[in-house]
């Protein structure tokens, strides 16, 4: 059951990232609407039904996945939140376009980013990998570094007196 | 040598890190500095007497235009295409190209540099930012992204060489970032960044995805295969990047 989990919301994620169905509840990853879910649009119930599963960690909070773990978990107070946290790796999937295999990221219980694999031997063809790109959840991080240039710094010249970019080019 | 010019309704900062006489170091940024005003002069929606102010009064045909002004419209007749008309230049009523001019005015004046033989510098418009070469010390420019809700701090540094980097955020501009399909404030995005091959186009796709709302994170993914790598910060706080996007840790 446990070691279920994972695998489980692996292939959902994978079907729903095959099928271009956008993960609305908590867009841990953003999956592009591919022109592969054109062919596919029968379909879309189902998987939006699955990305919703998968789109929602806290649901599963009480199991622990323990799927097949690929790297060491990051922190350890991370892990009071429920899932895990570490890289898993979902089970490979034949779809009729190729076998496809998902590895999802936890972090502080959440979901913090997902991909999607497409083997390069033995690819159908049908749909191109990289057609199902993703940005990932990133850190927001606050950090004041040395740099040359500050890029969304302002847009107006009165503005531009307080900006970082103005201290700059008065230290040049 | 660094120069910093008002022109265009912000400012615009020049570095030119080029081993060369300060004598044509100084020339370059001249030159580099009259374009701007000869852009500004043809473009702004401020003086009666630009192009982009006759032509909207009829005073002047399309085929009487200039070929910039001719081959601005066309590309922000492209742009709202790819973008599936969430960069308007139209968007407020009436021809307002500037969204693109800004940004293509600087790869422009990049170009020029580079053919005048300044192959490492860089150019900063109001945080819309082209590169080209290695920055000081020969090492790639690092380029801060401002803190989406902090002024004075960073939420990411790039590395670039040649490239553009372009910044749209809500906090600029507050609420006054529509959605050219609905007519209501853009939400759901404070800031995309945008990094690629072209100023006007990163600029262009920035605007564009926070336009979009969050829905722009799906559509900036596809941005990736054309060379233009992102950022983004969703309303409460989420971030996400591309996996190609230049960081420096």
């Amino acid at each position: 059951m446990r070691r279920s989990t994972a695998a489980a919301v692996g292939t959902l994620t994978g079907a729903a990232l095959i099928l271009g169905v956008r993960l609305s509840v908590q867009p841990a990853t953003v999956p592009v609407s591919s022109a592969a879910g054109g062919s596919s649009a029968e379909e879309p119930e189902i998987d939006a039904a699955g990305a919703e599963k998968t789109a929602e960690p806290e649901a599963t909070a009480t199991k622990k996945p323990a799927g097949k773990k690929t790297t060491a978990p990051e922190k350890n107070e991370e892990e009071e939140a429920g899932l895990k946290s570490g890289t898993y790796k979902g089970k490979a999937v034949q779809h009729t376009y190729g076998t496809v295999q998902v590895t999802i990221k936890i972090s502080g219980g959440k979901i913090t980013a997902a991909d999607a694999t497409f083997p390069k031997e033995g690819f159908s063809g049908t749909i191109n990998p990289n057609a199902v790109k993703s940005l990932n959840a990133s850190t927001l991080k606050k950090q004041s570094a040395d740099v040359d240039a500050v890029s969304g710094a302002t847009l107006t010249s009165g503005a531009y007196a307080s900006s970082l970019q103005a201290a700059l080019d008065k230290a040049a | 040598m660094r120069h910093v010019e008002e022109v265009m309704g912000t400012v615009v900062s020049i570095e030119l890190a080029d081993d060369l006489p300060p004598e044509r170091l100084v020339e370059l940024v001249g030159s580099t500095c009259a374009w701007l005003h000869e852009v500004d002069a043809r473009f702004s929606t401020y003086r009666d007497d630009s192009e982009v102010c006759r032509f909207r009064r009829g005073e002047i045909a399309l085929a009487d235009c200039s070929d910039d002004f001719r081959h601005v419209l066309d590309r922000c007749a492209d742009l709202w295409r790819d973008t599936g008309g969430y960069f308007d230049a139209n968007g407020g009523g009436a021809l307002d190209p500037s969204g693109y001019v800004k940004g293509w005015s600087v790869e422009v004046a990049s170009r020029r540099l580079a053919d005048a033989g300044s192959i490492r510098h860089y150019i900063g418009a109001g945080g819309d930012i082209r590169m080209r070469g290695s920055g000081p010390g020969g090492r790639p420019w690092r380029v801060g992204v401002r803190h989406p809700w902090e002024a004075d701090q960073l939420a990411w540094v790039l590395s670039v060489t040649d490239g553009a980097v372009a910044t749209s955020g809500t906090y600029e501009r507050g609420a006054h970032v529509w959605n050219p399909l609905t007519g209501k404030p853009a939400e759901g995005l404070r800031s995309v960044t945008v990094v690629g091959p072209d100023l006007a186009v990163a600029d262009a796709y920035a605007t564009a995805a926070l336009a979009m709302g969050e829905s722009g994170l799906a559509w900036l993914a596809q941005r990736i295969d054309e060379g233009y790598e992102s950022a983004a910060v969703t309303d409460d706080g989420r971030a996400f990047t591309s996996p190609g996007l230049p960081t420096v840790d």
